[in-house]
């Protein structure tokens, strides 16, 4: 027990909340792989409890005071239990045979230790920097959550039939009751952390919010109830006290930026989306590449569609998993090449859907195809020089056939083999559709079968 | 006169039982102002709280129910009334009580016999069961009180708790009411001073539950609605007496009517039956087994088709839900049920009774019952396309598989999708006008906004255009067509008519920023706000 204690009691003096939440970690340290099993094979059901409390209370430097005591007696006799399970898992998987529930007695029995965790950091039993430890076990909660409902799932199907006199048959299609429920404890963390009152800010667990906002996100990314993400930015707005986001560790800054930025994507509000991506990217640490991958994952095609921006060669090519991603889709993007565009998109369609980047990227295709059609207006040349004009003076031939445009679209997506055939009236479709988003200026004549380009930037921002 | 029977079950030790003879002991003016249920005259329909005129045939099955000639030895007067109140009562609600066949449905006090016969023999059933469990008294007598479980609740009630005074105005007060069912002679008789304190043990139980009585008849509801209230419960609880015995003798002293443990199995012949929200279990006389269901779909759709009047169809399509949830039938039925159900909605533009069909569908279709899920799906699709719903869109498309987009209405949608993403209307009203099954109703959800939309584009693209290109780019039936709906945005003065040497040319002026304004507004309208109803 010893083992276990004495480390907590010198944690505890210097009032070093990560070295005590490293003492309650579901995983054992690696330079002392053996210590989950060694302190649970120290002790028993019966004995567990009145060792630690004897071992708490009557050690000659404790400063602790009784409530204090009790409140870690509690959470180290549950810590135990947990453990016990997490160390039951370990051997049936070692064993190659996991029984039905046996992830969700983990779950439970570490719900139980985060819910007293929880309770004590609530009431004021524990001192303020345990909310290191409330925020440590929250995040291992979540973890063993998700395994416990993969479990369910996989054993009883994942829907539950009504068995009450209700209308309709289906219940519920719920398969991730025990994440759902980890959720509401997350959320009631962060009241806890957002709405401390403690005048001194250095022992304030407002420092806690953050991260749990973090956490919750996560969570709420899961369970596929992004909406209610909101809630936690609404909250955090509306706390006048709290102090600014760059006090906060950077990791904390950095990953919730990230998640802003991800709703205001999902929103479709690509200019604040860039912004908070963007600063997300400039903070995140230079060695952290998978997080700088996943901010890219949303950048880029934000930039895409906000600024018609593409990645540079050099950007794609630190990243390979970017390069595979987005390498052929910047590629299409920039010949104009609209067929390769829709193969590439189709061929990525299933990780593009799963980062909830598709419908965005799709959106890239105006982009293909104004380059397509600005190939067109480049090839028509230029005017006639008439008297007097220099060369200079020249400028391109602004008024195209629509036969010259169909004839490009056609090779490009109505081409021999593709099934397709292309109508002249949607060829003017698409060109209603670039001049009505701005992406080319001119008019359409219909009487003359011709496109009116203006004489200068009729492809705003391509140079010509 | 069941009273040792009842008490000796209520009260297991038999010490309680009273060992006098029942006496009318001190009753309050009011009691004694009640008649004696012996010499009640039937009651007259006017004393009925819902003053409607009963039909002669009830009447008539009233007064037979009365006669002295047709009592049963054992069944109580008391019982025999609340039993025919519910019947009546029952047939009321479903308005039938011109259909059903009076002369020859059998009398109340027979109803009562019957049940406790079947009853019984299920609780001998039971008891040979139950031996050795601890649940000996699973006997005759506790069938018996099984059968009058539906007087139960004026039995229940006259039990007073400790407070005997404030519980004596009470049950007084119960007596007052006319449509309460006349206390069982034990019953005064027991409601003595003495005898509450004697039996508070037991009464304790059901104090609980008096308390909401006395309650719910104090409070400010008026009188009509209580009734009505009280009744549907009385139905419910008389519903309950399809549980086994062994489970009522468990959970008798819980005011809650126990759960049923499994589903009900449905009785009801009758094809049609309105839909009536369940507030407790229901009664397997009320509910319609699945052979009678397929018929009654069948009807319904004959009728749907003929009369085309949704309000009943809806109705009814609620109702032969809500029978199937509670047989707990899951098959190919169900899901055809739902999906019909699903289309008639649609087509009548009823979303909030659309989705929740969708929600059903999706999760019976995740059952592998059949079906259409490829149409269902297409709905989906349209429906997101609907409410400009991108995270739900998302998760849709992340759950579609190979084999799910290339079916014809799945691809349909998804084309829709695509089309309107690109903004390439030209494409998105062919295929408006070839959308499968049901399509072209949600699709119409949202085609004046594309209309809008697509007129925003156009102006700014072309200087002018003719009527009739606007006619066929946006899938209008006629250029009068168009021309109206140009007319409803207030761009009526961009058409102008020119009368060349071909003939009359209808030209659609977009010169200049007014057109485009006038379209981009209406759009930016349109696409603001979209009417979520019962969306999950």
């Amino acid at each position: 027990m010893e083992a276990i204690i004495e480390p907590f009691r010198r944690a505890h003096a210097s009032g070093n909340g990560y070295a005590v939440s490293a003492l309650l970690s579901p995983v054992a340290p690696p330079d002392d792989a053996g210590r989950l099993y060694d302190f649970y094979r120290a002790s028993n059901e019966q004995q567990i409890e009145p060792e630690i409390r004897y071992a708490l209370k009557y050690s000659k430097s404790s400063r602790i005071s009784p409530e204090e005591s009790n409140a870690w007696t509690d959470i180290f006799v549950l810590y135990w239990k947990a453990v016990g399970e997490i160390l039951a898992v370990e051997e049936a998987t070692n064993q190659g045979r996991l029984e039905d529930r046996i992830w969700v007695a983990v779950y439970d029995a570490w719900k139980a230790l985060t819910d007293s965790i929880q309770r004590y950091v609530s009431n004021g039993t524990l001192p303020f920097w345990a909310v290191v430890c409330m925020y440590h076990a929250a995040t291992n909660l979540r973890k063993f959550a998700i395994k416990a409902d993969e479990q369910l799932a996989s054993t009883k199907g994942n829907v539950t039939f009504n068995s009450g006199f209700q209308d309709d048959v289906v219940d519920s299609l719920a398969k991730t009751e025990k994440l759902e429920e980890a959720a509401r404890l997350f959320n009631r963390m962060f009241a806890l952390c957002l709405g401390d009152r403690n005048p001194d800010l250095n022992e304030s667990r407002k420092w806690g919010t953050y991260y749990m906002a973090n956490l919750q996100f996560k969570t709420y990314f899961k369970l596929k109830t992004i909406n209610l993400s909101k809630n936690v930015v609404r909250s955090i707005e509306a706390q006048p006290d709290l102090p600014p986001l760059p006090l906060f560790p950077k990791a904390h800054q950095v990953t919730y930026k990230y998640y802003t930025g991800i709703l205001a994507f999902l929103q479709e509000d690509y200019a604040k989306a860039e912004v908070l991506l963007t600063e997300a990217w400039s903070l995140c640490h230079v060695a952290a590449t998978k997080n700088q991958e996943l901010i890219l994952t949303y950048l880029i095609p934000c930039r895409l569609v906000a600024k018609h921006n593409v990645p540079s060669q050099d950007l794609l090519a630190r990243f390979p998993g970017l390069q595979r991603r987005f390498g052929p889709l910047v590629n299409c993007i920039k010949g104009g090449d609209l067929t390769g565009f829709d193969n590439a998109l189709l061929a990525g369609e299933e990780e593009f859907v799963k980062r909830r980047i598709y419908l965005t990227l799709e959106r890239g295709r105006d982009i293909a195809l104004r380059n397509l059609l600005r190939k067109v207006f480049i090839a028509g040349g230029f005017e006639e020089l008439k008297e007097g004009q220099t060369e200079a003076d020249r400028i391109r031939r602004t008024r195209i056939t629509l036969a010259e445009f169909a004839a490009a679209l056609r090779m490009d997506i109505g081409g021999e083999g593709s099934g397709q055939v292309l109508e002249d009236d949607e060829v003017e479709c698409m060109i209603a559709n670039m001049i009505y988003k701005g992406l080319m200026k001119g008019y359409i004549s219909r009487e003359h079968a011709m496109v009116v380009l203006n004489k200068k930037g009729a492809f705003p921002g391509t140079g010509v | 006169m069941s009273l040792p029977i009842t008490m000796g079950w209520r009260q297991p030790m038999a010490s309680h039982t009273p060992a006098y003879n029942p006496v009318p002991a001190r009753q309050t003016l009011v009691m004694s102002a009640q008649p004696l249920p012996q010499q009640q005259a039937a009651p007259s329909p006017d004393a009925k709280p819902k003053k409607a005129a009963w039909p002669p045939a009830v009447r008539a099955y009233v007064q037979r129910a009365f006669e002295p000639d047709n009592a049963i030895e054992g069944v109580s007067s008391a019982e025999m009334e609340t039993k025919l109140k519910q019947t009546i009562q029952y047939f009321a609600e479903l308005n039938f009580l011109d259909q059903l066949d009076w002369a020859n449905y059998p009398l109340p006090q027979t109803i009562v016999q019957n049940e406790r016969k079947a009853a019984a023999a299920a609780a001998v059933a039971a008891a040979a069961s139950v031996v050795g469990n601890g649940y000996g008294y699973a006997n005759t007598a506790q069938a018996n009180h099984v059968l009058t479980s539906n007087g139960s609740a004026n039995y229940i009630s006259s039990f007073s708790s400790p407070k005997s005074s404030k519980k004596r105005k009470s049950s007084d007060m119960e007596a007052l009411n006319p449509d309460d069912g006349t206390p069982p002679p034990w019953r005064k008789t027991n409601n003595t001073a003495f005898d509450t304190r004697e039996t508070h043990s037991s009464g304790k139980q059901e104090k609980r539950q008096k308390k909401n009585e006395a309650a719910g008849g104090n409070s400010k509801f008026n009188q009509a609605d209580l009734e009505k209230r009280k009744q549907r419960f009385q139905t419910a609880k008389s519903g309950s007496r399809s549980t086994p015995p062994w489970a009522s003798s468990r959970n008798d002293s819980d005011s809650e009517p126990p759960l049923p443990a499994g589903p009900v199995v449905g009785t009801n012949m009758t094809l049609e039956k309105s839909y009536f929200r369940l507030t407790a279990p229901p009664k397997p006389e009320t509910v319609r087994p699945q052979h009678v269901l397929e018929k009654t779909l069948e009807l319904l759709k004959k009728k749907w088709r003929e009369e085309k009047n949704y309000n009943y169809t809806c109705n009814q399509f609620k109702s032969l839900r809500q029978d199937l949830t509670v047989q707990h039938i899951k098959n190919a039925f169900t899901v055809s049920v739902y999906e019909i159900h699903a289309r008639i909605a649609l087509e009548k533009g009823d979303l909030g009774e659309y989705n929740q069909c969708q929600t059903q569908l999706r999760a019976l279709y995740a059952q592998k019952l059949g079906g259409h899920p490829g149409e269902f799906t297409a709905y989906r699709i349209l429906y997101f396309v609907y409410t400009c719903n991108k995270t739900d869109m998302n998760d849709l498309l992340a759950e579609l598989t190979p084999a799910d987009k290339i079916r014809p209405e799945v691809k349909h949608a998804l084309d829709v999708r695509s089309a309107l993403a690109l903004g390439n209307y030209h494409r998105f009203f062919r295929l408006y006008l070839s959308a499968p099954h049901m399509g072209g109703y949600l699709m119409d959800l949202f085609i004046k906004r594309e209309r809008l939309h697509a007129l925003a584009n156009i102006s700014k693209a072309y200087i002018s255009v003719m009527l009739r290109f606007l006619t066929d780019e946006l899938g209008f039936d006629s250029d009068g067509e168009t021309q109206e709906f140009l007319a409803t945005c207030g761009a009526q003065d961009l058409v102008e008519e020119k009368v060349t040497e071909k003939g009359t040319q209808v030209r659609v002026i977009l010169r200049g920023t007014a057109a485009a304004s006038i379209f981009e507004h209406h759009r930016a309208a349109a696409f603001k706000t979209v009417d979520i109803k019962g969306q999950i």
